[in-house]
């Protein structure tokens, strides 16, 4: 355990602005990313987000023409 | 008032932008074939500079990333936009300015590369006016893609018109900080960064060129066309959300385990290949995800020669997501870096990935965009057939060549002495450059194949749409 405390050793008085930057933006991305597969793999979005499959299959593919003034 | 008969969509510049693809195909391999020809038998540079490896290997680069892979990424993209959004494209006049202005590029890379005007960063080679002219045309290419999607008529935006925007905003954004140059002529630039940043800087934009052009904008590719081709839903729609994202949060973080055991802080190169290893789990997903979708159809495959290169594209994309995290460790780095391992695992994602998706999208385009079925099914198999063999051939070539090299790199005798010079070392990679270039050549004669079949394709499509317009009269 005191090992593992001194391998996250920081010295946080030495953090520059870019520091604390990169720091809020690598926490907030990881955030995100646990809101992404929850929010993806919830039973309750599981029909609204499959329904979207098909989506490609509402073009029939044809090289339709139309009049135009 | 006249009125005109006109297609619903816009697919002309669509149609061009097919055609050169594939043009671009057989010119950028077979680049790559003389280059490799050049490493196995020097006495092909002819003593001539413009000739030369180093001045021909960043026009064989842009040739395939940027004309072939940026041609099929604009004709994909425009092709299924529309279709998935059920409108044309946002601007015709947008949509022809990005086809001149991407080809007018290239034509300024032909002219410039061979005679050695380059700003020397890899797969960023072009000089400063060319890079502004990239940034305008891609701008353009954007815009009009966000645009289209912005007048859509369905409600949902399709998840591969969520990949090729990720790709398009990415690319902007990494292009311009990484060609930020003081021009000092006008062929000619310095960088803004210098030392380690000029380092990290160039890895940012050399992986991510990776990552988003040649993996996102791909991906954006397979999630419309695996499904189309195979005519069945993409197998999980929770799936593509969670690989969307992932990448776009992962992928950023990995430019740093190209330069392991460098003057870059060690921290970042382990940051960098922590994320690499994480950024297997999406990946898999994906291909997994693509894969799946022929579950219960697998018979398909048995006659369908086009879907055959989707799938085989996607077999080598999770071979590809898997040993080039292994290659950022950094135990494993030790060993692979500087060698021909990384040209083995670059080519087996370009060529194995990248080439064969966007072979099987390019099929798909043509039969549908000229409204026809494909002059030579057979061709399309011995195509397939030849695409996979040469793919094979080549990566085997620079797998047992780049752990050659890096194991005679770092063997000692008991004194602590290099038990083989560095130029040992390069004589017994002979037998797998030769090996590579005949790989290379396999590879190269599909696409020629390819561009025999796509051409005689539109001749036929052409000749029966006169003997209707004939017989119509």
């Amino acid at each position: 355990m005191a090992g593992l405390r001194e391998y996250f050793q920081t010295d946080w008085a030495a953090m520059t602005l870019a520091d604390w930057i990169g720091t809020i933006v690598t926490l907030g991305i990881f955030c995100l990313m646990i809101w992404a597969y929850v929010y993806a793999f919830h039973p309750k979005n599981r029909e609204r987000l499959e329904s979207q499959r098909h989506l490609p299959f509402a073009d029939d593919d044809k090289i339709e023409t139309e009049k135009r003034t | 008032m006249a009125t005109t008969q006109v297609e619903r969509y816009s697919f002309d510049v669509v149609r061009w932008f097919t055609v050169m693809a594939v043009v671009y195909l057989v010119v950028g391999t077979l680049l790559g074939v003389y280059i490799a020809s050049e490493l196995a038998w020097p006495v092909l540079n002819f003593d001539l500079a413009e000739l030369s490896f180093g001045r021909l290997r960043p026009l064989h680069t842009n040739a395939v990333i940027f004309a072939f892979g940026g041609c099929v990424l604009m004709a994909t993209a425009f092709y299924s936009v529309q279709r998935t959004c059920g409108v044309r494209l946002w601007s015709d006049k947008l949509a022809w300015f990005t086809f001149w202005g991407w080809n007018l590029i290239i034509v300024g890379a032909v002219i410039t590369l061979p005679l050695g005007l380059t700003s020397g960063k890899e797969y960023a080679e072009l000089e400063w006016p060319l890079d502004i002219a990239i940034a305008l045309v891609w701008i353009a290419y954007t815009v009009n893609f966000v645009m289209t999607v912005a007048t859509r008529k369905t409600s949902h935006i399709y998840v591969s018109n969520w990949f090729f925007m990720g790709m398009m905003v990415m690319i902007t954004y990494l292009h311009v900080v990484n060609s930020l140059a003081i021009p000092v002529g006008l062929w000619d630039s310095y960088s803004v960064f210098s030392g380690v940043q000029d380092a990290m800087i160039q890895w940012w934009w050399g992986h991510n060129a990776v990552g988003f052009y040649l993996t996102a904008g791909f991906l954006g590719i397979m999630y419309y066309f695996v499904p189309k081709q195979a005519n069945r839903p993409i197998f999980s729609y929770r799936l593509s959300v969670i690989h969307f994202w992932a990448l776009m949060f992962g992928y950023v973080w990995l430019g740093a385990h190209h330069l392991q055991y460098t003057a870059l802080p060690d921290w970042t190169g382990s940051l960098g290949a922590a994320v690499s290893l994480a950024m297997i789990i999406p990946s898999w997903g994906g291909a997994i995800n693509g894969m799946m979708t022929l579950s219960g159809a697998w018979d398909k495959l048995r006659d369908d020669y086009i879907l055959r290169f989707l799938i085989m594209s996607l077999a080598f994309y999770a071979m590809s997501t898997f040993e080039g995290p292994v290659m950022s460790a950094k135990t494993v780095n030790a060993l692979s870096h500087y060698t021909d391992w990384t040209v083995g695992h670059v080519h087996s994602g370009a060529l194995g990935w990248v080439a064969m998706v966007a072979s099987g999208a390019i099929y798909h385009m043509v039969e549908k965009l000229w409204d026809t079925r494909i002059y030579s099914p057979k061709l399309v198999n011995t195509h397939f057939w030849l695409a996979t063999i040469g793919t094979v051939v080549y990566i085997t070539a620079m797998w047992v060549s780049g752990i050659m090299q890096g194991m005679m790199w770092r063997m000692y005798d008991d004194n602590g002495v290099l038990l083989y010079t560095f130029a040992e070392s390069v004589y017994e990679m002979h037998p797998y450059y030769a090996m590579r270039a005949i790989g290379g050549m396999i590879f190269w004669l599909g696409g020629a194949i390819m561009l025999y079949n796509v051409v005689m394709t539109i001749r036929q499509a052409a000749g029966r749409r006169v003997s209707a317009a004939v017989a119509t009269a």
